[in-house]
């Protein structure tokens, strides 16, 4: 579930690279403007640099394979088991 | 040879900044300890499993509970997290667990968001409740402040890889600066260091994605800390004994407390007995009692299991969303509610997830002591009182304390050269031929590698068994991957670097789990043996420590349960 960095946003302050709960994030302030999402399979998405982010900049992306399984309640026919 | 950037002094060190970490450090500064040195992986604000938030603190608090604890003592003992604990150690616990809650309300956890001590989930019905509901979003920030306020050196970024012992007691550890991409080593010199790394992840195949090592319920950085007190000779428990947790599929994440529902079969019945419609004040405790359970159904072809929220009424469905953020699952909900996935319509599907250490490790006395002198432990790494925030905050607070006393009397005793010292020399060496390596493994080929060898040779039940022929394989393919993975691992960076030093610490509790599964001839929960399909009375009351010594024998002695 890697983050993705709105460009627009993002000011570059670094916090999301510092605070990372899996330090996924790579920031060379002097070749980068805004930090790098260097190792993406690492996230845990703990979404720590999404509270942190003083500027909103930042979203997580789920991967497919993390679909989260679930049904309509209602096909469990639980009503006919009250 | 990656070189060596700074030398420190110090009197307590500890390892890893997490809930337990973060405590012991207060409590050292507290204690007396001048010099305090916190060595993180990340960063305190938001590194381990408690980054965004838990809602569920162990304790004891006598206006709720009354006069008498026994009673919620056997309660405890008979949780998930009491499982195969030193009976002393888990008193204590609570006895002494509501101060720290009180303590944490002070410094300005919100420890009563309805204003009152609220104790829910994780409980039987009918049957006393251990576990305090709170909000801890702000935990994390909380205790860095407080560590801040006592002037406690915090070093973010700088994993520890190894220990170093001087005349059988610690003298320090070796440390990767991982805070920029070109890595170097430091090294702190202290005759008292607390571990206090976290659960283990990442030793067994991932249950819900097995491409995956990071999908997993608690924080999958805590990988293999355990190890750094196996190598250095600290008695270890409870390795052979799994420990599952369970959760939502395939979306990994724990907190399944949290949820307010009923375990259904695909045709509406309840999974379990204990509850019929939701229930706020117990939850479903269905999969703590019964383990298997989400694995059970899709072998027998009942499954899958949904837990079933839709009942709640509304103002129920806002208490557990509340709860939710509380417990630091706001990743989760955020990813829900852009999927337009609604506990008020939609069930969803829970599974067992794959084994790790939780609770599972060092073998400590009630001060955290681990059987090195100057070595202490706390939180999720210790084998018999570890496992949950609760017993992470306590022992952490003890573990400083008495650091704190131990080292202000030790004062003067580590004299040696660290960067001379035979176990961090060679942990050098290793770690800078991994650097110099231009061609080779990366560290995920090798820890998935493990995860192959743990799976086949060393699963739980019970539908996976382990007998000795199968552990004494998986030793050997263990011992030959070690080898090859020795001689041809590569990192280009400090990151890198990192996790395949983490990769090393995992070998080291694959190899204790092993062997004190080998050791363990009998069926014991999830311990299931083929050759030993039996579960021995004799052993009811008794824990198994396994030693590695210096000269890299290993040592296997049970000992009586502490009442």
């Amino acid at each position: 579930m890697p983050p993705v960095i709105d460009r627009n946003k993002c000011v570059g302050c670094g916090t999301c690279a510092d605070i990372c709960n899996s330090n996924i994030f790579v920031f060379d302030r002097a070749k980068d403007s805004i930090p790098q999402v260097r190792f993406p399979e690492e996230c845990w998405h703990c979404d720590s640099c999404v509270i942190d982010c003083p500027k909103g900049a930042i979203t997580l992306r789920m991967p497919l394979s993390y679909t989260l399984l679930h049904v309509n309640a209602d096909t469990l026919g639980r009503e006919v088991n009250r | 040879m990656i070189a060596v950037s700074r030398t420190i002094e110090a009197d307590v060190v500890i390892v890893g900044g997490g809930i337990g970490g973060a405590m012991a450090a207060i409590a050292a500064a507290d204690g007396g300890a001048k010099r305090v040195v916190v060595l993180e992986k990340c960063h305190v604000r938001r590194s381990g499993s408690g980054a965004t938030g838990n809602d569920h603190f162990s304790c004891y608090c006598p206006e709720v509970h009354g006069d008498d604890v026994e009673p919620i003592l056997r309660e405890l003992m008979g949780s998930l997290i009491g499982q195969a604990k030193d009976v002393e150690l888990m008193r204590l616990h609570l006895q002494e667990s509501f101060d720290i809650v009180k303590m944490w309300e002070e410094w300005g956890i919100n420890m009563r968001p309805l204003g009152r001590w609220n104790f829910q989930g994780h409980a039987l019905p009918g049957k006393p409740r251990v576990f305090l509901k709170f909000d801890g979003r702000k935990q994390k920030a909380v205790l860095a402040e407080q560590m801040k306020k006592r002037g406690v050196t915090v070093l973010n970024h700088h994993p520890v890889v190894e220990l170093a012992k001087e005349d059988g007691r610690i003298c320090g550890a070796l440390a990767l600066n991982a805070s920029t991409p070109e890595p170097s080593f430091v090294l702190v010199k202290a005759p008292c260091v607390i571990l206090s790394t976290g659960l283990t992840h990442r030793l067994y195949v991932n249950a819900s994605t097995p491409n995956y090592l990071f999908n997993t319920a608690h924080c999958p950085n805590n990988a293999g800390g355990q190890a750094l007190g196996w190598r250095i000779g600290a008695s270890m428990v409870n390795m052979e004994i799994p420990y599952t947790h369970a959760g939502i599929k395939y979306l990994q994440r724990a907190g399944k407390a949290t949820w307010i529902g009923v375990y259904r079969y695909p045709d509406g019945s309840p999974l379990g007995p204990f509850v019929t419609r939701p229930d706020p004040e117990y939850g479903d405790v269905t999969s703590d009692i019964w383990n298997s359970a989400f694995i059970d159904v899709m072998q027998n072809g009942r499954g899958p299991a949904y837990l079933d929220c839709s009942e709640n009424t509304p103002e129920t469905l806002a208490y557990m969303r509340r709860a939710m953020f509380d417990e630091g699952l706001s990743a989760l909900i955020g990813y829900m509610d852009s999927k337009g996935i609604d506990p008020a319509k939609h069930a969803v599907e829970f599974t067992r997830y794959e084994p790790i250490l939780h609770g599972r490790g060092l073998d400590v006395d009630k001060d955290g002591q681990t059987t090195v002198p100057g070595l202490y432990a706390a939180g999720d790494m210790v084998g018999n009182a570890g496992c949950g925030l609760g017993l992470a905050a306590w022992m952490g607070w003890r573990a400083g304390h008495a650091a704190a006393a131990s080292a202000i009397s030790a004062a003067g005793t580590t004299t040696g050269d660290l960067a001379l010292n035979p176990g961090i020399r060679a942990k050098m060496e290793l770690l800078s031929s991994f650097m110099e390596r231009k061609e080779g493994a990366d560290w995920q080929e090798a820890n998935i590698a493990l995860t192959q060898i743990m799976s086949d040779y060393a699963n739980v039940g019970p539908y996976k068994v382990r007998s000795a022929s199968l552990l004494n394989a998986g030793l050997s393919y263990l011992n030959q991957l070690r080898k090859e993975t020795n001689a041809s691992l590569k990192a280009s960076c400090s990151h890198t670097l990192m996790r395949a030093a983490e990769v090393l610490d995992l070998f080291d509790c694959a190899e204790c789990i092993l062997r004190s599964a080998l050791e363990r001839k009998e069926t014991r929960g999830s311990h299931k043996r083929s050759d030993f399909t039996f579960t021995n009375p004799l052993l009811a009351d008794r824990m198994l420590d396994v030693t590695r010594r210096d000269d890299g024998t290993v040592v296997t002695s049970w000992r009586e349960v502490r009442k």
